[in-house]
């Protein structure tokens, strides 16, 4: 019971540290918004009314949002390993075009093809996530760096396959189109009513599949409790009974799998053919997404459905209001901002406490590691006295 | 290919002073992302936020030179919008522990909008700004040195900016290694618990090496906006602020390094041009080659330093 109360304290103070940057993001985005000629108020309604208001809104967010789940939870799965995964969107190109490729290229009926191409986008995003697992696992190397480098490694592959081999266009470098066999089909598709306006998929389904097999893996199954494992021997370095490579390796290649998946999806569902850089930022975003859902499967699902909202509300904001639609990644990166912002939230703990104690603040230069902030929240609380 | 074709190949495409000429343009902004990297590397930061960094010295250059009307006033205003970012990451990743990595991340996301997003309510327009008020640097001439043969048309008719590199390079290595404030740095990113029994203050080397981190690739713009082109183009940074890292990767966290290797990106950079021009191979694979190679050099130089580490293990017990 008392793990639980524990559990649901953290939930809260999550909560409100997300809150309150939220607020702060919000501010300071109205000051934006001031400078720029735009009543705030009105922008935010606009925002939000083109998100949630209405039914086309919420068909474009599901649109949106469904590669970002994709993304956030190959990150969120990352993290559980101990490993910042910043090459999501590398390998999320990989799987993109890996599945494209057995999407074009071959015939059969759709039973075989849609979940073959589905695979091959898998295998490609854990293929290239392989050698900076290997590298970090075998050898130490920074997977920061590595993945940076195998992410503009990947674009470059790409150009090449889309200008080159698997050209089919003249004008543009994009590749043929993907069997019908092989496409997630569009609620519009489906009845012509339902979903009109965006082109929102049934690839929202696999996503959400995604989500509940990757929870229940994480609270139900040995491996998921042995990658958690991983992610904490990182930090503590000491451990046993565990295979640490190979449960740090499946752990990796799954999340390179699940972005590659989420390429290969978004591919069938919405674009149907592999146009050049076609969507540069999903990892990138996903990895945020995932930040601002507190590193959790739920949370990051949460978080990414709230990110692909903002940003069908932004589209209908700059068709709307001409508000240029790059508005809400920077109110994204303000949030990050200040939620990352651990310290200023704990100087404001702190303050708070010193305050009820009645300023007995601790003594400064007792830690040599963080004096300057020692003093500096005695020296607040001393004033709030 | 045979060796005539690569002799023929060399001439027209290395041994050729308007190559090397473009070699040193292309390099001198990933010199200075490159530079950006290494101070922060070396003071034991891994700072990705260098391609946001780089976006934003670009787009004050282009404002302030625009409003000004003079180049020097650019540089100025990329250089205090660099000294901006390096402070707000510093108090945030430093002072208010927030993850370096995450910082950079959305700090990158938000310097891509905020350029964009700016161009549009400062100047009405999409896509890029060029106007005729904008001042860009010139090539300066270099009295006697223009005139030697070959020499003078290696070193001379560069821009303010190329020199200003070239000097920070050497800059950079005396602070280094002659300077104690350069021992400081290197003693906080090799051991910063030691540092810190040393009496060296590990917080403020830190926070001061993340504002030069910004003054360089604030600079590295202020060379795309205003010394390569004389305008903003939305994401011009292209990857430089990542290639910076790269570059310092394999220059072994080393000032002189950094340009040696620069040099081979800004090759590749040039060859690229030319072949695409020639259409002899696909010029994604020549972009392609720098990564590989400093993939393969961070994997030898982790090897060997593992091996070192298992000598000296060996030799102890």
């Amino acid at each position: 019971m008392s793990k639980f109360m524990n559990s649901m304290r953290g939930i809260l103070q999550r909560s409100f540290t997300l809150g309150l940057s939220i607020l702060m993001a919000i501010l300071v985005g109205s000051i934006i918004m001031l400078i720029d000629n735009h009543n705030p108020i009105e922008v935010y309604r606009l925002l939000l009314e083109g998100a949630f208001g209405s039914t086309r809104g919420l068909f474009i967010t599901m649109q949106r949002a469904t590669p970002l789940i994709f993304t956030a939870i190959a990150s969120t799965l990352a993290f559980r390993t101990g490993v910042f995964n910043v090459g999501v969107e590398g390998q999320f190109f990989i799987g993109a075009i890996v599945g494209t490729w057995v999407g074009y290229a071959f015939q059969m009926p759709a039973v075989i093809h849609l979940p073959l191409t589905l695979l091959a986008g898998f295998i490609g995003g854990a293929a290239w996530a392989y050698f900076p697992t290997v590298m970090r696992q075998k050898l130490g190397v920074n997977e920061i760096i590595t993945t940076i480098m195998t992410n503009y490694i990947a674009t470059f592959l790409i150009s090449y396959l889309t200008n080159y081999p698997m050209r089919a266009s003249a004008t543009t470098p994009e590749t043929p189109p993907v069997q019908v066999t092989a496409r997630l089909p569009q609620f519009v598709e489906i009845s012509k009513e339902f979903g009109k306006g965006s082109q929102a998929h049934v690839g929202i389904f696999i996503a959400l599949a995604v989500v509940v097999i990757m929870w229940f893996i994480f609270r139900r199954t040995k491996l998921g409790y042995e990658w958690r494992m991983v992610g904490l021997s990182h930090m503590f370095s000491e451990f046993g009974g565990v295979n640490l490579n190979r449960t740090f390796i499946s752990g990796m290649l799954v999340s390179g799998g699940i972005a590659g998946l989420g390429g290969i999806v978004e591919i069938l569902g919405v674009w149907r053919e592999y146009k050049n850089l076609f969507a540069v930022g999903f990892g990138f975003r996903g990895n945020l997404a995932s930040l601002l859902g507190g590193q959790t499967v739920i949370g990051s699902t949460v978080a990414a459905i709230f990110y692909g909202g903002m940003e069908s509300g932004a589209l209908s904001l700059e068709w709307g209001a001409g508000v240029p639609r790059q508005l809400i990644d920077i109110i994204v990166g303000l949030v990050i901002f200040f939620m990352a912002a651990e310290g200023m939230w704990d100087f404001l703990r702190r303050r708070k406490a010193a305050a009820k104690s009645g300023g007995d603040a601790p003594t400064a230069g007792q830690t040599p590691a963080k004096p300057a902030e020692k003093t500096e929240a005695a020296g607040q609380a001393a004033q709030a006295k | 290919m045979d060796g005539s074709v690569l002799l023929d190949i060399l001439s027209r495409y290395v041994f050729n002073i308007a190559n090397i000429q473009g070699m040193l343009r292309l390099a001198t902004p990933v010199v200075l992302a490159g530079l950006c990297a290494l101070i922060t590397d070396r003071a034991g930061i891994l700072n990705i936020a260098g391609e946001g960094m780089i976006l934003l010295g670009a787009w004050f250059a282009v404002a302030a030179s625009y409003f000004f009307g003079s180049s020097m006033m650019g540089l100025l205003g990329g250089i205090v919008a660099g000294l901006v970012v390096g402070a707000l990451f510093a108090l945030f990743s430093l002072k208010f522990r927030a993850h370096i990595i995450v910082m950079g991340i959305a700090i990158n996301i938000f310097a891509d909008a905020a350029t964009i997003f700016l161009t549009r309510s400062v100047f009405g327009v999409a896509g890029g700004f060029t106007d005729p008020k904008i001042v860009g640097f010139g090539a300066i001439e270099i009295p006697f040195i223009k005139d030697i043969p070959i020499l003078g048309e290696l070193l001379s008719g560069y821009t303010f900016i190329v020199y200003l590199t070239w000097f920070l390079v050497a800059a950079t290595a005396l602070f280094l290694y002659r300077t104690p404030w350069g021992f400081h740095l290197r003693a906080v990113g090799e051991n910063p618990e030691a540092a810190e029994t040393m009496g060296i203050n590990v917080q403020r080397i830190r926070f001061l090496a993340v504002m030069a981190s910004g003054v360089f690739a604030a600079l590295a713009g202020v060379y795309l906006s205003l010394g390569h082109l004389q305008g903003y183009v939305d994401k011009m940074a292209a990857g430089r602020g990542f290639i910076g890292m790269a570059v310092n990767t394999f220059g072994g966290g080393a000032p002189l390094g950094v340009f040696l290797s620069s040099l081979l990106f800004g090759f590749v950079d040039m060859l690229g041009f030319r072949l695409q021009a020639e259409r002899i191979i696909p010029i994604y694979f020549v972009s392609m080659m720098p990564y590989i190679v400093t993939l393969a050099a961070l994997t030898y130089f982790t090897i060997r330093r593992e091996n070192a580490r298992k000598r000296a293990a060996t030799k102890k017990a």
